[in-house]
């Protein structure tokens, strides 16, 4: 009996030291670079949105930080034997931020609802789902076309974060002001919002997961990366995004301020124009993937905060396999070019267009390049340009014999976190611009047929086999030089913990907590 | 009087459709295809199809054109960013601008004019040239660079003010001084230059010959003669911050009218740029007015006219 008590006494001690970790109450000044645009997330495109939105909402499933799937609003669900029917079993008990009853209809009304309308993720969910039946009150099924591999990534996608059917019946005409008006299940609920200053949320005392730590947030948009940086050293705020590369060096032993630097699912790489020649000679792709040291610009260039890429697919989205990729070898590189026809006497010359700003260093990133492809005697002119007009030159062309440009820098992640995410838009053949974003002009017939098998099959080990062989072919082809995985760094006050950076570029405060 | 001004606000109406005319050719002349920025880089072809059909993007110019104006005219235009009333979202940050812009120049002016008189009373001294040589710091000093010297001293070492963000009082000292540092030093020029130009006349010399007080003379005839010039500038000045201070803005996260249009600029937010030029150049318009009516409160001469 007495060793019974002890035991409860040592269990219990150790119990309430672990719920000490977390210290309740605070108001969390979080800093970012732009305003969220919207808080209905299915109408989002932009990770500011997105960001705020995962605070106020909850989805069916949701992603770890290392990318995997786990429940959220779902319990549970299983999956059909042939792939195509999802049924999700529901949380009890959960109720959106207004007190409307969370259930298996207000599933089928948000799904229904973005379906149904023009919304701008709406063609996320379109192509795979073909109805959503309400099975019971907790139990709710997804029907799908075919039997998508990727399905319950696109449901832990922002997109997928569901909101209250009231808000919807009220709204559902004026998608600008559902977006206003956002009502979850989230841990936190909007308190105000003020255009282009601040989105203060509070904490949702009734949540289904247990109140969170913090009494409430203060998203506060400050474009200056350096100024956020400055209020989080000076105490005036608890998180910064995005902590320049340069500041990551220097602020690793301060005593205010705790950096995190945490991966990405963000792939940089030069495409070619393969419709433009030489490029499409792979020995010249080969070549200039030789020619380039990827660590030295991880290092050099990005000051460690990336990876060298050595496939399409960062290794957290699912479905990465190494190929081993190109390792740096510009004797090889010249040998290539050489059996290509350059040489230093017949040097390839091309221009290399380039955002400035986008991503981090991205302009850097294409200079020092230049200077690499001299050493082998390639010619590189580089020209930056502004964002919104780099898009339209890459993406808008009506036929390939629009498209200007031979080689060009960009960056994609995909905001699924999936495989499909990556290959079917920029590898599929069918995915030519206009009316897809494979601006390579890539073709293969077996990676065709690979991405079209990873896409409809529902078995994991499968459709990791079609990914491992589609990236495989993709590395050798060489439509891309695949550069580095960029990594994301952010600035907290040494007080604060708790803080999560998801892979999708999204840094979520849902769980911290300030020490006294 | 009243005719005077009631014929400067009918010349709004033809500034108002050039403007309008302007701003939205300068928009749909730049590239870049806001129905592609907008749906995202990893957009559907039915996406960017759906957004152009929303705002009449896939519409000739003088289509567009005849729309926009409509939609400015009952309110009804949307901006494609949030899909909102323009104005819903111009009006927020344009109140922040006439915040800032208000603080900032009233500021400028004390500072400008005191410091302008000093010098041009204390003309050629030490003193003069000490202010002269601030003054030229301060139209030099890029606002950037001001900003972060500002935030850095102020902020990061001495602790005494928040580095950036809207809130009390505390929060608008250092982008009003930020942003009025070059307009008082022009101010200050000004000032000084009129001061000297009057101040060599021959009534201020019959003045000094009468007896009258040495402070009379510099503040009641040299001071209020010298005016009329350093009016404009003020009111030009203020008409350039009501456009908006994007660098300043920018800096301490102000979020105010000018970083918000090019935002939009940079998100081919068409209908937001457009009516925000539109109420740039009114409010510009509008001041000039103001500065005019001064003219004649200053100036019994010109009231007469």
């Amino acid at each position: 009996m007495r060793k019974n008590i002890l035991v409860l006494f040592l269990v219990v001690a150790v119990f309430s030291m672990s719920m000490a970790a977390g210290v309740y109450g605070g108001i969390f000044n979080y800093l970012t670079g732009a305003d969220a645009k919207t808080l209905f997330p299915a109408n989002a495109t932009d990770n500011p949105s997105y960001t705020v939105a995962r605070h106020i909402f909850d989805g069916l499933v949701k992603f770890t930080t290392d990318m995997k799937i786990v429940p959220d609003l779902a319990k549970s669900w299983d999956i059909s034997k042939d792939g195509t029917i999802y049924t999700f079993h529901l949380r009890k008990g959960v109720k959106f931020q207004d007190g409307t009853p969370f259930n298996a209809q207000a599933v089928k009304t948000f799904f229904d609802y973005v379906l149904t309308h023009k919304l701008r993720r709406t063609s996320l969910y379109k192509p795979y789902i073909k109805s959503v039946d309400v099975i019971d009150e907790y139990t709710v099924a997804f029907h799908l076309n075919f039997p998508f591999g990727g399905f319950l990534h696109t449901l832990a996608h922002g997109a997928g974060l569901i909101v209250d059917p009231a808000m919807i019946k009220k709204y559902g005409d004026n998608p600008g002001e559902l977006g206003r008006h956002p009502v979850g299940t989230g841990p936190f609920e909007l308190v105000e919002w003020k255009e282009g200053e601040i989105i203060k949320l509070k904490a949702n005392p009734d949540y289904w997961n247990g109140r969170p730590y913090l009494d409430g947030i203060n998203f506060k948009v400050i474009p200056n990366d350096m100024t956020r940086l400055i209020q989080v050293e000076t105490g005036g705020a608890e998180l910064t995004v995005r902590v320049p590369p340069i500041m990551v060096k220097k602020l690793k032993n301060d005593k205010r301020v705790n950096i995190m630097v945490k991966p990405s699912l963000r792939v940089i790489y030069l495409g070619f124009n393969l419709k433009k020649k030489p490029f499409d000679d792979v020995r010249i792709r080969q070549a200039l993937n030789y020619a380039i040291n990827k660590k030295e610009l991880c290092s050099v260039i990005m000051q460690g905060l990336a990876t060298p890429s050595d496939s399409p697919l960062s290794p957290l989205t699912w479905g990465y396999s190494s190929t081993g990729g190109y390792p740096y070898n510009p004797e090889k590189a010249k040998e290539l070019l050489k059996e290509a026809g350059y040489d230093a006497n017949h040097p390839l010359k091309f221009e290399l267009v380039t955002p400035r700003g986008r991503y981090l260093n991205d302009y850097e990133t294409a200079v020092a390049i230049q200077a690499m492809l001299k050493k082998v005697n390639v010619d590189v002119s580089v020209r930056a340009m502004e964002w919104g007009s780099y898009i339209s030159y890459l993406f808008s062309n009506p036929k390939p014999s629009d498209a200007k440009y031979q080689v060009f820098l960009l960056g994609w992640a995909p905001s699924t976190g999936d495989a499909d995410w990556v290959l079917r838009p920029l590898f599929y053949s069918k995915e030519w611009p206009p009316y897809g974003d494979n601006n390579t002009y890539y073709s293969n017939p077996e990676v065709d047929k690979l991405i079209l098998a990873g896409m409809k099959e529902s078995n994991p080990e499968k459709r990791k086999e079609d990914y491992a062989k589609a990236q495989k072919i993709i590395v050798q082809d060489a439509p891309w030089v695949f550069l580095y995985n960029l990594q994301q760094a952010v600035a907290t006050r040494k007080d604060v913990h708790g803080v999560q950076i998801l892979p999708v570029e999204i840094v979520l405060a849902n769980n911290a907590w300030i020490a006294k | 009087m009243s005719n005077f001004i009631l014929r400067r606000l009918l010349l709004l109406i033809p500034i108002f459709i050039g403007v309008s005319i302007l701003s939205f050719l300068m928009m749909h002349l730049i590239p870049g295809d806001p129905a592609r920025i907008m749906a995202g880089q990893d957009a559907t072809y039915q996406e960017i199809q759906s957004i152009r059909v929303e705002f009449g993007l896939d519409k000739s110019l003088p289509v567009q054109y005849v729309l926009f104006m409509k939609g400015v005219m009952d309110g009804s235009l949307k901006s494609i960013k949030t899909q909102r009333p323009v104005l819903k979202e111009i009006y927020p940050r344009f109140l922040n601008t006439l915040e800032l812009s208000l603080v900032s120049i009233v500021i400028s002016a004390f500072l400008g004019l005191g410091f302008g008189i000093v010098a041009a009373v204390k003309h050629n001294s030490w003193l003069d040239n000490l202010v002269m040589g601030f003054s030229l710091f301060g139209i030099s000093m890029p606002v950037f660079w001001l900003g972060i010297l500002l935030i850095i001293v102020f902020a990061l070492i001495l602790g005494w003010l928040p580095a950036a963000g809207k809130g009390g009082i505390q929060h608008i000292i250092l982008p009003s001084i930020t942003l009025g540092m070059a307009t008082s030093a022009i101010i200050a020029r000004m000032t000084r230059a009129s001061m000297l130009q009057v101040m060599n006349q021959d009534f201020i010399r019959t003045a000094d010959a009468f007896g009258i007080p040495q402070r009379k003379i510099i503040y009641k005839y040299t001071l209020k003669n010298a005016l009329i010039p350093v009016v404009t500038v003020i009111g030009l000045q203020f008409g350039y911050m009501l456009g908006g201070a994007v660098l300043t803005e920018s800096v301490f996260g102000w979020p105010g009218l000018g970083r918000f249009i090019v935002d939009s600029i940079f998100a081919r937010d068409y209908p937001v740029v457009q009516v925000g030029i539109m109420l740039i150049a009114l409010t510009f318009v509008l001041v000039n007015l103001l500065v005019d009516i001064t003219y004649a409160f200053l100036d019994p001469r010109i009231r007469r006219r």
